[in-house]
């Protein structure tokens, strides 16, 4: 892993065109300021890892997907299942 | 635009995810299957050995009124706007006998161009793991 010590409003360049840059320093954590050219995702670790994780748990061969949707056609009306998927807020 | 090694059959009409799917960022290129025994669900079948296939539903199936918007390095790896609506699939994996979908971070396919994208910072409110079935 490269190490760099950046001080604020001080940035590094990574590649044809990535900038991240360091707007505040506080206790509670360092604010990063991330340019990038509008076809590169930027993402939290944390929310990759845990869309990954989901991703994974979901994937299977073609036999195993098909067996999912047999046994799910079986007792699920998506009628049923319908609703309000959000959270209680 | 054509760099990647393709190692299925010629004339399969492949959706392209440039950056695969997390977990499985390898796997560049998808077909989507429908058929009467899946309906309502749909198979995000990978390309290649080993290649992994989820099992899918149109998350306005499960939610009523869902709503997610596309970032803008979303919208420029599907090349939209363009005239035609997207398809919009909610990942599903199964779960103590019944199931989950993952309406959070839905995969989204521009069928005009056949780009493909998993949104990743969707909207909040919904959860990874909503419960289809009652297992």
């Amino acid at each position: 892993m490269l190490v760099i010590t950046r001080k604020l409003d001080e940035a590094i360049v990574i590649g044809d065109g990535i900038e991240v840059r360091v707007l505040r320093v506080g206790r509670e954590g360092v604010r990063l300021g991330v340019t990038a050219p509008s076809h590169i995702a930027v993402h939290r670790r944390e929310v990759y890892d845990q869309i990954k994780a989901a991703n994974v748990a979901a994937a299977g061969n073609p036999e195993a997907i098909g067996r999912l949707a047999a046994r799910l056609r079986e007792r699920t009306t998506v009628e049923a299942a319908a609703g309000d998927g959000r959270r209680n807020a | 635009m054509n760099s990647t090694p393709q190692s299925f059959p010629p004339g399969i009409d492949a959706i392209t995810f440039t950056d695969g799917l997390p977990g499985f960022e390898e796997c560049r290129h998808f077909v989507v299957m429908s058929s009467p025994t899946l309906e309502p669900f749909m198979c995000i079948q990978g390309l290649g050995e080993d290649a992994p296939s989820f099992l899918a539903i149109d998350p306005r199936l499960v939610v009523d009124d869902y709503r997610c918007e596309l970032g803008e390095s979303d919208r420029t790896r599907l090349e939209t706007p363009t005239g035609r609506p997207l398809l919009w699939l909610a990942i599903v994996s199964p779960d103590a006998g019944g199931a989950k979908v993952n309406l959070r971070s839905p995969v989204v396919i521009n069928p005009e161009t056949m780009r493909g994208v998993q949104v990743l910072e969707g909207d909040q409110a919904y959860p990874l793991d909503y419960r289809l079935t009652a297992g």
